[in-house]
C-alpha cells in the first residue's frame, strides 16, 4: 500500500468481482448505484477496475468517478488482487454536489432550451452590448437588422423592457426573464441571458436569446397582472415565481460549498484563499437575500394577497426581533435597546408579518449604525394606533433620501453592503396591507427613526 | 492567423471551426504514429526530433530488456543481462507496433523535452515545482507524504529517462499487461520450456508491481486528492509540466498521454479547449498556452466557449 495513503474505506471482492464487504461510505455507494453487498459491483469503474486487477494479477490504483442521487463522488482506489478476489483500499472520498464541476456549466442546458425557442439570438459584451445578432426567426427581422446596423450600444436600447423606468440595462439577472416589446412589430418576447466566460463575476458577454411568450412555459399573457399601480413593473412574477426556486438550490450550494472551503474541512487551505472562499460565501448571502426578496416581493403584489389579522403584542414582537439579531448585534458592539418584559402593546396585525418588517427595519439599523452605538425598539401607542420605533444612532437620512427610501431597488447610493433595494419597500408594503403604515423621520447626523404603525388591539 | 475571423456571436460557426481543427490535429494525431513507427526502423529524422526518436527508442528497448532479462532469469540463464541485450532489439520493435505503447514512450519523452524548455525559458525546476513544494510542506501528514514520494519518484523519472530507461513499475497497469502479452506471443509457444519460464517470470513481474507507487499513481493520486484544488495545478510556471499535465488529463478527461501531446506544437486548439474544460478562465487559458507557444494565436471567440462546450468538442473529436 501507499504509505502516504489515509484509507478511509475497505472492501473486499471475490472472483466473480462480488463485493462481499464493504465500509461506508463505498456500501452506500454500492446501494446507490442499485448493488447490493453481496453483489456484483455495482460502481461501473470500480467494477472495470476490479475486473482489471483480477485479469491483470496486478496492483491497480486508480482515481474511481462515480455519482449517487445528489453528488459526483470521486476517490482514489487501490485494488490489490489475491487467491480470493480483491481487496480494494480506498481513501480521498471527495462528494461535489452534481453540476458543480463547471464553472456555470449548469446554465447549459438552459440556454440550450433557450437558443431551440428563440426568435433572436444576439452576442452581447460584458456590457450587455450587442457584439452581433443570429439567428433570427422571421418575426423579429426588423428588430435584427436596427441591431445589426447599430451594434455596440446596449441591447436594451432596441426594445422595451415592459413596465421598467430603471435605467437600463440592470444587472443582467435582472433582466434574465424579463418580458420586453418592440416598437417595430407587435408581440412579446420573454429576454434570457446567458453569461460566458469568466469566473469569480468576471463575466465575458452574454447571450441573448428573445423568446416568443407563447413559445414556452413562460407567463401566460391572459392573466391579468398587477400593472395598474405604476411602481409595479413585470419584471417581477417572472422573477419571483420562475426563478426564485430555479435559484435557491443553485446559491445554496454555492454557499455550502464556499463555506466548506473557508472552514478548510476539505484540508488545508492558504489563508487568503480561506478569505476569498468567505467573500464568495458573503456574495452568494447576498444574493440569497436578493432571490428571498424577489420571491416576497411577487407573492405580495400578487392579486388577491392579504395579511391574515390577528390580535399581536407589538413589544413582544419587538423582543423577538432583537432576540434574532443579537449576535449580529453584538457582532457589531451595538446595544440594541428592547420594551421592558411588562410593557404590552396590543395591536392588530399578521404577527409573521410584522416579525419580518421589525426584523428588516432592525436589520438596517444594525446594518448602517457606528459600532458601539445604541439601537431603541420603543413599543407604544401614539395617536390611536399602535406603533413600534426603530431608532438608530447612524447618519441619519436627508429629506429627499426619506422620499425615496421606501422605492422598490432604492439604495440610497449604497452598494456592496448586502442590501437588495427591496426590504424597505416590501416592508410598507405590508405595513399598509394590514392597515398600518411605516413611516420616516429623520434628521441628518441624528439618526433614522422608522415607526410601524398598526390599528390597536 | 492566417484563417479568416469569424462572427462570435455564430457558436454554430465557432463549434464548426474548432470541430474542423480538431480533425485537423487529429489527423496530425494519426499520422503520428506511422511516422514514428517508420523513423523507428529507418534513419529519416525529418518529423520528430533526433532526441525524441531516440528516447522512444531507448525506451521501449529498456522495456523488452527488462522482460527478456526475467524471462532469461528464470530459465536460469547464468548472464541474463546478456542474452536480453542480444535480442532485445527485435522485442522492442515489435513494442513499437502496439500503438498505445509507443504512444506512452513518446509522451515521457514529450513530458522530459517539455519540462528542460520550461526549465530554460521560465527557470522552472523539473523536479520540484512551487506547487509540489507547498503539497509536502502541507498539513495533511498523508498529502504531504505523498508529495514526498512523488519527489522521489520525479527525481528517479529523471534520471531514467536520462539513461533512456523506463522501468516496468512506471508502467500503467494496461500497458504493462499489454507488452507483457507482446512478450509471450513474440516468445512463441513452439519451445514449451522457453513458454514456462516466460510464464514464471510474468507471473513474477504480474505481483511486483503496484500502480499506487508508480510515478503516474502518485501524480494521480495527489491531483484527485487536491479536488477543486487541482485548479492550482493547472499553471505551468507553479505546477510543473508533470503535475500540469496529470491535471489536464483528469480536469478534461483525457488519457495523460494525449493530453502531453496536446502540449505539443501544433495542438495549440486542443490544448485550449481541455482547458477550458477544466475551467479555467479564458485569461490563465490564454497565459498558459502563451508560456508553452509564446508565439500561439488562439482562435478568437475560444475565451466564450463555456467549460461543458469544450468538453464536448473535445469528446465528439476524440471519437
Amino acid at each position: 500500500m501507499n504509505p502516504g495513503a489515509v484509507i478511509v474505506a475497505r472492501g473486499r471482492s471475490d472472483r466473480d468481482e462480488r463485493l462481499l464487504s464493504a465500509d461506508e461510505p463505498l456500501a452506500t455507494l454500492q446501494r446507490a448505484c442499485g448493488g447490493s453487498i453481496p453483489g456484483i459491483v455495482a460502481i461501473p469503474q470500480l467494477l472495470e477496475l476490479v475486473r482489471k486487477a483480477g485479469h491483470y494479477r496486478m496492483k491497480l490504483a486508480r482515481v474511481v468517478h462515480a455519482r449517487d442521487e445528489s453528488s459526483a463522488i470521486s476517490a482514489w482506489v487501490e485494488v490489490s488482487p489475491d487467491d480470493e478476489g480483491c481487496a480494494l483500499a480506498i481513501s480521498n472520498w471527495r462528494a461535489a454536489p452534481l453540476g458543480s464541476a463547471g464553472s456555470m456549466g449548469g446554465d447549459d442546458d438552459l440556454a440550450g432550451v433557450a437558443a431551440q425557442c428563440a426568435d433572436l439570438h444576439a452576442r452581447l459584451d460584458a456590457r450587455q452590448q450587442v457584439l452581433a445578432v443570429s439567428r433570427v426567426g422571421a418575426p423579429l427581422e426588423p428588430l435584427a437588422a436596427t441591431m445589426r446596423e447599430a451594434s455596440g450600444r446596449p441591447w436594451t436600447d432596441f426594445v422595451e423592457v415592459a413596465g421598467s423606468s430603471h435605467r437600463q440595462p440592470l444587472h443582467w439577472r435582472l433582466l434574465d426573464g424579463a418580458e420586453v416589446t418592440c416598437s417595430q412589430v407587435p408581440g412579446r418576447w420573454v429576454a434570457r441571458l446567458f453569461p460566458l466566460g469568466g469566473e469569480h463575476g468576471a463575466v465575458a458577454g452574454f447571450d441573448l436569446y428573445l423568446v416568443a411568450v407563447e413559445a414556452g412555459p413562460l407567463p401566460d399573457p391572459d392573466v391579468p397582472r398587477s400593472t395598474g399601480d405604476p411602481a409595479v413593473d413585470p419584471l417581477d412574477g417572472v422573477l419571483g415565481r420562475d426563478l426564485a426556486p430555479a435559484l435557491r438550490q443553485p446559491i445554496a450550494r454555492i454557499i455550502a460549498n464556499a463555506e466548506t472551503i473557508r472552514t478548510r474541512l476539505a484540508g488545508p487551505l492558504a489563508d487568503e484563499y480561506a478569505g476569498y472562499a468567505g467573500d464568495i460565501a458573503d456574495a452568494a448571502r447576498h444574493l440569497q437575500g436578493l432571490v428571498e426578496d424577489l420571491a416576497d416581493l411577487d407573492a405580495i403584489e400578487a392579486p388577491g394577497f392579504a395579511p391574515a389579522p390577528d390580535r399581536i403584542d407589538l413589544a413582544d414582537a419587538a423582543r423577538r426581533a432583537a432576540g434574532i439579531l443579537g449576535v449580529r448585534a453584538r457582532e457589531r458592539s451595538i446595544v440594541v435597546e428592547v420594551p421592558g418584559e411588562s410593557a404590552e402593546v396590543p395591536a392588530v396585525g399578521e404577527y409573521r408579518r410584522v416579525l419580518q418588517v421589525l426584523l428588516n427595519l432592525l436589520g438596517n439599523a444594525l446594518r448602517y449604525s457606528p459600532e458601539g452605538s445604541t439601537v431603541r425598539l420603543e413599543a407604544g401607542l401614539r395617536g390611536g394606533r399602535a406603533s413600534v420605533t426603530v431608532a438608530d444612532e447612524g447618519p441619519g437620512l436627508t429629506r429627499e433620501q426619506q422620499a425615496k427610501v421606501f422605492d422598490k431597488f432604492e439604495r440610497l447610493g449604497r452598494g456592496g453592503d448586502g442590501g437588495s433595494g427591496l426590504g424597505l419597500y416590501i416592508s410598507r408594503f405590508l405595513a399598509r396591507a394590514m392597515g398600518g403604515d411605516l413611516v420616516v423621520g429623520s434628521v441628518p447626523g441624528e439618526g433614522a427613526r422608522f415607526t410601524l404603525e398598526l390599528p390597536p388591539g | 492567423m492566417a484563417e479568416p475571423a469569424f462572427p462570435l456571436a455564430d457558436d454554430t460557426a465557432l463549434r464548426a471551426l474548432f470541430a474542423e481543427r480538431l480533425a485537423l490535429s487529429d489527423k496530425a494525431l494519426d499520422d503520428a504514429r506511422p511516422i514514428l513507427r517508420h523513423l523507428l526502423g529507418n534513419d529519416d529524422h525529418e518529423l520528430f526530433s533526433d532526441r525524441i526518436v531516440a528516447a522512444v527508442r531507448a525506451q521501449l528497448r529498456d522495456v523488452a530488456f527488462q522482460l527478456i532479462a526475467a524471462v532469461e532469469t528464470a530459465a536460469g540463464n547464468l548472464d541474463p543481462r546478456g542474452a536480453a541485450e542480444d535480442s532485445c532489439d527485435s522485442l522492442a520493435l515489435a513494442f513499437a507496433d502496439h500503438p498505445l505503447l509507443l504512444g506512452h514512450a513518446h509522451a515521457l519523452a514529450l513530458e522530459v523535452a517539455l519540462a528542460e524548455r520550461l526549465a530554460a525559458r521560465l527557470g522552472l525546476e523539473p523536479v520540484l515545482s512551487p506547487l509540489l513544494q507547498e503539497l509536502i510542506a502541507s498539513h495533511d501528514a498523508a498529502t504531504s507524504a505523498s508529495a514526498m514520494n512523488l519527489l522521489a519518484a520525479q527525481a528517479r523519472f529523471g534520471q531514467t529517462q536520462r539513461r533512456g530507461e523506463l522501468p516496468l513499475g512506471e508502467l500503467p497497469g494496461d500497458l504493462l499487461h499489454a507488452a507483457l502479452i507482446v512478450m509471450r506471443t513474440w516468445i512463441g509457444a513452439d519451445d514449451p520450456a522457453r513458454d514456462a519460464h516466460a510464464a514464471e517470470a510474468e507471473c513474477a513481474i504480474r505481483a511486483s508491481v503496484d500502480e499506487a507507487t508508480s510515478r503516474l499513481g502518485l501524480l494521480h493520486r495527489l491531483v484527485a486528492g487536491m479536488g477543486g484544488k487541482a485548479i492550482a495545478a493547472l499553471d505551468l510556471a507553479h505546477g510543473g509540466i508533470a503535475l500540469f499535465a496529470t491535471a489536464l488529463a483528469l480536469g478534461s478527461e483525457h488519457e495523460r498521454d494525449r493530453a502531453l501531446l496536446a502540449l505539443s506544437e501544433g495542438q495549440v486548439p486542443r490544448l485550449a479547449l481541455a482547458l477550458l474544460a477544466c475551467g479555467l478562465e479564458p485569461a490563465a487559458v490564454v497565459a498558459q498556452v502563451l508560456a508553452l507557444h509564446p508565439d500561439a494565436a488562439l482562435p478568437l471567440g475560444s475565451d466564450s466557449l463555456r467549460p461543458a462546450s469544450a468538453a464536448a468538442l473535445l469528446a465528439g473529436a476524440d471519437r
